[in-house]
C-alpha cells in the first residue's frame, strides 16, 4: 500500500504547493490526481517519488518510508525523455543494468512486443512518433516491474485519438504486473476512463478537495451512462475545487503581484 | 510517414552506407573551388597574364615542395609540427577537459577557479612568451606550452558550457533511475555533452596550428614554420607557399580526423546537418 501522511511542501522561494495532503492508495489501485493548475499535484508526484522531499510528512510503500529515488517506485514524466543517444531497445533497458545481457534482451524483447513496437528496438528515438515515444517511455518504467507507478500527464501532449490509444495501452500493461498506479492529469475523461478513484485537488495551497469513488468495470464504454455519469461527477467536484469560499479568496487577491487581478 | 515508409527508408539508406556517401562526395565538391583556382593562375601565368616573382604559379610550388620531399627535408618539418601540435594540442586539451568537467559539475568549483581562468584567458596567449622561454628555454618545452595554453581555453570552455547547458530533465530521468554520481556521469552526462565537446576539440586543435605557426617563427631550426621565416629571408615565395599549402592540408586532416573518429558516436544526433 502506497501511504502519504501530512505532506507539506513549501519551496525555497516561499510558495506553499501542499498544505496537510494525506492519501492512502491500495496496492494494484489506479487513482488519479485531477486538478487545476497550481493545485500542487505534480509536486505530490515528485514528493512520493522521492524526486523532491516533503517539508513535512512522510510518504511510504508498504511500511517502507521514500526518502529518495526508489527501486519500487517508477516515474513516467509528461515528456517521454528517452535518452536521444540510445537506441530505443537501450532506451527499454536502462533501469535493468544490473541484469545479464541475454535476461536483459528478452525483457527488452517481451516489453517491445506489449506496446507494438516489434522491430522498433534498433531504432533511435528521433525516428519515433510522439505516441510511440510515450509508449517506450512508459515500458521503460514498468519493465523494472515497480510497485508503484507514478504518471504526470503522461499523455498532455498528443492529440485525442492517440491519447485515447494510449489510455487502453495503459490498462492492458497494468493487467500484466497490476502496479498501484498514481496519474496525474487535467483530462476529467482520462480519469474516468482509467482510475477506480479521482482525487480531485484544490489550489493555493494544494489540498484534496474531493475523492471520488469510480466503480465501473473494465473495460469501460465510454458512452455508457455509469462512465458520463463519473465524468460529470468529477468535473463537478473540479468546478468545486476551483471557486473558493470568499474569504481565502480576497487573501489571495492580496498577496497576488501587481497587473495579475485577471 | 507510416511505419512502413519509415522502415523502407530506414533500409534504402542504412547510416554507415549513408555516410560513406558523405564523406566522398563533401571530398569532391571541396575540392573544385582549390582546383580550378588554382588551374586558372597557372593558366594565367602560361599566357604571361601575370608577374609570377612574388606570386609562383602552381606549378613551381609544387616542383618547391617535390624538391623538399624528395630530399626528406619535408617529412622532418612537418613532423616536428606535428609533434609540437600534437604533444601541445594533448596536454591543453586533456587540461581543459578535466577543468572544465570540474567547474561544469561542481558550484565551488566553478565559484573558485572560473573567475582566476577567465582572468588568465584575458592574456593574449602570446604574452606568455618571453616568459615561458625564460622558463622552459628557447627549445621544445616552451613552443609545447605555449600551443597548449592555446589549446587548453576554447576546450575548457566548451565543456564547462557544454555541463552547464545539459537539459536539466535528462538528469532527472537518471535520477529517477537511482543512479549514482558516477554513473550519473557515465550515463548521462557524458555522452549529453559529447557534441559539444567534439566542436570545443577541433576549435582547440584549430588554435593548436594557430600558436604552433607563432612558435615555430619565433625561433625554431625546422618545422612548417621554419620555411615560412626561411623562405621570407631568402626571398622564396614558392617555399612560403608551399609551407602554408602544407598547413591547410594538415589542418584540414587533423580536422576530419576528429570528425571520422566521432562520427559513429554521433549518430543519434537529430540535427540540420544530417537531414541533408
Amino acid at each position: 500500500m502506497l501511504s502519504l501522511a501530512n505532506l507539506d511542501k513549501v519551496y525555497p522561494n516561499g510558495a506553499h504547493a501542499l498544505d496537510n495532503v494525506s492519501l492512502n492508495v491500495e496496492a494494484g489501485e489506479i487513482v488519479a490526481l485531477v486538478g487545476g493548475s497550481g493545485c500542487g499535484k505534480t509536486t505530490l508526484l515528485r514528493l512520493v517519488s522521492g524526486l523532491e522531499a516533503p517539508t513535512q510528512g512522510t510518504v511510504s510503500v508498504d511500511g517502507e518510508v521514500i526518502s529518495g529515488p526508489h527501486a519500487a517506485v517508477g516515474f513516467v514524466f509528461q515528456e517521454p525523455r528517452l535518452l536521444p543517444w540510445l537506441s530505443v531497445a537501450e532506451n527499454i533497458g536502462f533501469g535493468l543494468e544490473h541484469l545479464p545481457a541475454s535476461e536483459r534482451r528478452d525483457l527488452v524483447e517481451e516489453a517491445l512486443l506489449k506496446v507494438g513496437l516489434a522491430g522498433y528496438g534498433s531504432r533511435w528515438p528521433r525516428e519515433l512518433s510522439g505516441g510511440q515515444a510515450q509508449r517506450v517511455s512508459i515500458v521503460r518504467a514498468l519493465v523494472t516491474r515497480p510497485k508503484v507507478l507514478l504518471m504526470d500527464e503522461p499523455f498532455s501532449a498528443l492529440d485525442a485519438l492517440t491519447r485515447a490509444t494510449l489510455q487502453d495501452h495503459l490498462l492492458a500493461l497494468w493487467e500484466a504486473s497490476q502496479p498501484t498506479l498514481l496519474l496525474v492529469t487535467h483530462d476529467v475523461e482520462e480519469a474516468a476512463a482509467l482510475a477506480d478513484r479521482a482525487v480531485v485537488m484544490q489550489p493555493r495551497p494544494g489540498r484534496v478537495f474531493a475523492d471520488i469513488p469510480i466503480p465501473l468495470p473494465r473495460p469501460r464504454d465510454r458512452l455508457s451512462p455509469g462512465f458520463v455519469e463519473a465524468k460529470r461527477a468529477v468535473l463537478a467536484a473540479l468546478d468545486g475545487s476551483l471557486s473558493q469560499p470568499v474569504g481565502a479568496s480576497t487573501k489571495r487577491d492580496s498577496q497576488a503581484p501587481a497587473g495579475s487581478w485577471w | 510517414m507510416s511505419d512502413m515508409q519509415i522502415a523502407q527508408k530506414m533500409t534504402a539508406r542504412t547510416p554507415a552506407r549513408a555516410a560513406s556517401a558523405r564523406i566522398g562526395g563533401g571530398f569532391v565538391y571541396g575540392l573544385i573551388l582549390p582546383v580550378a583556382a588554382a588551374l586558372v593562375y597557372e593558366a594565367a601565368f602560361r599566357a604571361g597574364l601575370v608577374q609570377a616573382r612574388l606570386l609562383p604559379p602552381p606549378s613551381r610550388i609544387a616542383e618547391t615542395l617535390w624538391k623538399l620531399a624528395s630530399t626528406g627535408a619535408l617529412t622532418t618539418h612537418v613532423v616536428a609540427t606535428l609533434l609540437r601540435v600534437g604533444l601541445g594540442f594533448g596536454l591543453g586539451a586533456v587540461a581543459g577537459v578535466m577543468l572544465g568537467a570540474l567547474t561544469g559539475s561542481s558550484t565551488l568549483a566553478r565559484r573558485l577557479l572560473d573567475p582566476t581562468l577567465q582572468a588568465l584567458r584575458a592574456i593574449p596567449s602570446l604574452a606568455w612568451v618571453p616568459l615561458f622561454i625564460l622558463w622552459l628555454g628557447i627549445f621544445e618545452p616552451s613552443k609545447i606550452a605555449l600551443i597548449a595554453v592555446g589549446c587548453f581555453f576554447p576546450v575548457y570552455l566548451g565543456v564547462m558550457g557544454a555541463i552547464a547547458n545539459v537539459d536539466r530533465k535528462i538528469v532527472e530521468v537518471g535520477r529517477a533511475f537511482r543512479l549514482s554520481r558516477l554513473k550519473l556521469a557515465r550515463r548521462i552526462l557524458l555522452p549529453a555533452i559529447l557534441p559539444d565537446t567534439i566542436v570545443a576539440l577541433r576549435s582547440g586543435l584549430g588554435l593548436g596550428f594557430m600558436f604552433v605557426v607563432a612558435a615555430e617563427i619565433m625561433g625554431a631550426s625546422e618545422g612548417l614554420g621554419y620555411l615560412l621565416v626561411d623562405g621570407q629571408q631568402l626571398g622564396k615565395p614558392d617555399q612560403i607557399l608551399a609551407a602554408i599549402l602544407c598547413f591547410a592540408v594538415l589542418g584540414k586532416a587533423a580536422d576530419w580526423l576528429i570528425l571520422v573518429a566521432t562520427r559513429p558516436l554521433l549518430s543519434w544526433q537529430d540535427s540540420f546537418a544530417r537531414s541533408g
